[in-house]
């Protein structure tokens, strides 16, 4: 049979009633528990250690204490321990000191204040005591637990400084923030007012540019010839594609300043498609191109009706424009992942896989249409593509040269807020 | 026959309206300023007035107001014809109390259209 490392219950002659095995140690069982071995314990402890009576007279102390206050213990059995506090608060003291003694209890004292002590030498010191009631002989004494903290003290009051400069400035950064965001709000305000006024002063001219150009090829004020009539259409076809070149800059640029708004309401989708392929018949006609609706969504969206129409017509517009006479342009739908998904798709002469990143930039016009020129304002994609992110879907391009294109954007199905 | 007072301060799109509406068998009278066009309309009243809303002194919503607030001209018909463009200038004009809104460039087809509509129902 091996020694046991620890001493088993009930086998050792050391135990104490309240079943607690001695420590593994040098003492001999005697020794464990007498007055000595306390003593020694008392003055080894590492905060000092006063036991005071109700009038306050100090009447045990230990080595610590001694140490942490200056005094040898036989000038401390002469003290009142409101000798050991700072005279300012000496009058204080002696008031908690009497509310302790009627209702003492274990607790840490002053819980929340700074307390000081004062040393033989009149220094002060921060200082952290607990306070125990002690029964002796029906006599109540206050044991005293006191804990020098001067180095955390200094170790808080460093870290509180260093926090207080950082929040110093952070509050400057933060002034200075502020000032720069009126400075860009108002930026962005005289900016709007230009956008604003520029739109108005460059579509005044338009106007009548546009109208008397109409008015001529109407012929009520005398018959043109072939080549005035040639001219004319010309001045007319240019000065609307300024007028649409005006209209997509002022829309694209608040788009990207951020400053277009959505008007979003709820709509019956099928009709509002309906109106835009009802715009493109003619364009579609004159180059005898079949334009269908192969789309199945009945119910109602939540959109910008107008912006939706703008983004439908784009690609409408772009697929008979790439279109060769006789093809065909036509609309499919489907739902995915709670999300309608519209394709625009054309028999047209389809965009390079080099070229596909690049057609929704800004002002990039792929090669030429099927007429042979560039038409359009080579921002028609960029405008599209914004419009449907604003709304939370993506566009995406499916495309080889000679086997026509498939742009296909999605909507997601959304309710109006709210709901 | 019908009497359409324009109010427009470029002599360009004057004529351009003028023209337009002749064509339609209407008689014009012209207004470079708001207020030519209250000195006209107190003088004859006309049947529809069609207004631009960028007038130099007193703007186009400003003649609206006095022309609403004066018993003998209030209900007259007051089509905004403007170049402003922006998402909301329909609503803004039809509130002000304009009983209807043209965007300039105009369409002569959508011009003609309105016009008859408010004369010739």
């Amino acid at each position: 049979m091996t020694d046991s490392p620890h001493p088993k219950p009930g086998n050792n002659p050391a135990e104490q009633e309240n079943g607690s095995a001695p420590a593994k140690g040098v003492e001999s069982p005697n020794e464990i528990f007498g007055e000595k071995r306390f003593q020694q314990l008392l003055e080894a402890a590492p905060d000092a250690i006063l036991e005071v009576d109700v009038q306050g007279r100090i009447v045990l102390v230990n080595e610590t204490a001694e140490k942490m206050f200056g005094y040898s213990r036989t000038e401390l059995y002469a003290l009142n321990v409101d000798d050991l506090v700072p005279a300012a608060m000496r009058h204080g003291h002696k008031q908690r000191r009497a509310s302790y003694t009627s209702a003492p209890q274990m607790r840490p004292m002053g819980s929340g204040l700074d307390l000081m002590a004062q040393r033989k030498d009149g220094s002060q010191f921060a200082v952290e005591i607990s306070l125990s009631p002690n029964r002796v002989n029906d006599v109540v004494r206050v044991v005293a637990v006191v804990r020098d903290i001067s180095s955390r003290k200094l170790a808080e009051n460093k870290l509180r400084a260093v926090q207080e400069l950082f929040t110093a400035e952070l509050e400057a950064k933060n002034a200075l923030l502020e000032a720069r965001n009126r400075d860009v709000e108002q930026a962005n305000r005289l900016k709007s007012e230009f956008l604003a006024s520029m739109s108005h002063e460059l579509r005044t001219p338009l106007h009548t540019v546009i109208g008397f150009s109409e008015l001529l090829m109407e012929e009520v004020e005398g018959p043109l010839n072939p080549k005035q009539k040639r001219f004319m259409s010309h001045i007319l076809q240019d000065s609307r594609h300024l007028l649409q070149l005006i209209n997509e800059v002022l829309d694209i640029s608040k788009i990207e300043s951020g400053r277009l708004e959505l008007q979003a309401g709820t709509f019956e989708f099928a009709s509002c498609l309906q109106e835009v392929m009802a715009g493109i018949q003619q364009q579609a006609a004159s180059k005898n191109i079949r334009l269908e609706n192969k789309t199945v969504f009945l119910d109602p969206v939540y959109a910008d009706r107008l912006r939706l129409k703008e983004i439908l017509y784009n690609l409408l517009s772009n697929a008979v424009k790439f279109t060769p006479d006789g093809g065909s342009v036509w609309v499919e739908s489907q739902i995915l992942d709670h999300a309608l998904e519209i394709s625009v798709c054309d028999t047209g002469v389809g965009i390079a896989e080099a070229e596909q990143e690049n057609i929704f930039e800004k002002f990039y016009q792929v090669g030429s249409t099927t007429k042979g020129v560039r038409e359009g304002t080579g921002l028609g994609l960029p405008i599209t593509r914004k419009l449907v992110e604003l709304h939370g879907g993506t566009i995406r391009l499916t495309s080889r040269p000679g086997q026509g294109s498939r742009f296909t954007f999605s909507l997601p199905l959304l309710g109006p807020p709210g709901l | 026959m019908a009497l359409i007072l324009i109010v427009e301060d470029r002599a360009n799109s004057r004529e351009l309206l003028r023209t337009v509406l002749e064509q339609q068998g209407y008689v014009v009278q012209e207004a470079g300023d708001g207020d030519e066009a209250l000195s006209r309309i107190r003088t004859q009243i006309p049947d529809l007035i069609l207004m631009d809303l960028h007038l130099p002194g007193r703007d186009g919503y400003d003649i609206l107001r006095e022309i609403r607030n004066t018993p003998a001209m209030a209900a007259l018909p007051v089509v905004a014809v403007t170049a402003n463009a922006m998402p909301g200038d329909r609503e803004k004009v039809l509130s002000a109390g304009f009983t209807g809104y043209i965007s300039k460039p105009v369409a002569l087809g959508q011009l003609r259209e309105e016009v008859n509509r408010l004369l010739r129902p």
